[in-house]
């Protein structure tokens, strides 16, 4: 058999392989199921690792906060600890939400619909940590200065009027950033969801 | 795209394996990495291009690689893996050009299914990285070896 005989029986053949279907819909949904996974997981992955961070300031902090002597730097030191502990909680637990989404039970718009309600408690969540992540990031220098350094930042007029600005910008900024980068992974899986339609 | 090229990856898994086990498990593997790597398809350049690529990129690495290391995808979509059967003389012919196609090098093998699937050698090229001089070369060898062991 020569080569060109071979193209033309194997162009034969592949005529008749297109007419035949090997993929099934349960292996595209176990696929779009396991890459949606793998979205959410870019997202769960520094939420974690923030997560285990804010623990550890948060243990830090109660450990030692008998060290915060004043009344404001108790006050301080609570908002820095409700910070650390319940916005982490909240965001790895509405992330966890929309992983459990299982599309290969869910009819196609039950998935939308709930997803698009996961995503929006998400939203929310990060909202509300960008706003607190401020006020936390005022919080937490008076009470990091007291237990690190001994000293108490409060009075140090000073070096508030460098650092609020400052705490201002750099959070302006990161929030942004985080903020777009999230914002591509879960339209990216709601892309997922989508291509099942096709 | 991917159910529309189905036949093709399907070419791809008899062209480098001749156990059934593994054609399954190689025809699996291509379908998840086209999925996976959709993202990074860009629209500018050929559909078909980026498939062949990526299929082959996958055929290749399959090779070497620890198969109990794969990320497996549900097998239960795959129970029927054989295609229809075609007239017993073809389907005697079919083995057979498997079966010579098999004999080959695993870059031979990438090669020679391009040019059977009707590419030219621009795009052979573009595919495998190869230049168009170094395809041309290629297939004239192969086909010399094909020659042989039609001869033997």
């Amino acid at each position: 058999m020569e080569l060109e005989e071979m193209k033309g029986l194997w162009e034969n053949m592949s005529e008749e392989l297109d007419r035949q279907k090997l993929l099934t819909d349960k292996m595209v949904v176990e696929m779009t199921r396991q890459k949606y996974r793998d979205k959410l997981g870019q997202i769960s992955l520094p939420e974690t690792v923030g997560t285990i961070i804010c623990f550890a300031m948060a243990a830090y902090a109660i450990f030692n906060f008998e060290k915060l002597d004043t009344w404001y730097l108790a006050l301080c030191g609570i908002i820095s600890i409700a910070f650390c502990l319940v916005l982490p909680i909240l965001s790895l637990k509405s992330i966890d939400r929309m992983k459990k989404i299982d599309f290969g039970k869910n009819s196609y718009r039950e998935s939308l619909i709930q997803y698009a309600k996961e995503k929006d408690r998400f939203i929310k969540v990060q909202k509300a940590g960008y706003y607190l992540g401020f006020v936390f990031s005022l919080a937490v220098l008076p009470v990091a200065g007291k237990l690190m350094r001994g000293k108490d930042l409060l009075l140090d007029a000073k070096l508030w009027i460098w650092y609020i600005p400052l705490a201002l910008i750099f959070h302006f900024l990161f929030s942004k950033w985080v903020w777009k980068h999230y914002s591509s992974i879960a339209k990216g899986a709601q892309n997922l969801l989508m291509e099942l339609e096709d | 795209m991917i159910r529309e090229h189905e036949g093709i990856i399907y070419k791809i898994s008899r062209v480098y394996f001749d156990q059934e086990e593994d054609q399954k498990d190689l025809y699996q593997e291509i379908v998840y990495q086209l999925w996976k790597s959709y993202d990074s398809f860009d629209d500018r350049s050929k559909w078909s291009t980026w498939m062949y690529r990526v299929a082959l990129n996958t055929a290749i690495s399959f090779l070497k690689r620890d198969k109990s290391k794969l990320k497996k995808v549900s097998s239960e979509g795959l129970d029927n893996f054989k295609m229809e059967p075609f007239d017993p003389v073809m389907e005697e012919r079919i083995e057979w050009l498997y079966k010579s196609i098999q004999e080959l090098s695993v870059i031979e093998k990438g090669i020679i299914l391009l040019y059977l699937e009707g590419k030219r050698h621009e795009e052979i090229a573009s595919i495998t990285g190869f230049s168009t001089t170094n395809v041309g070369t290629r297939i004239s060898r192969i086909k010399e070896k094909l020659k042989r062991q039609i001869s033997n």
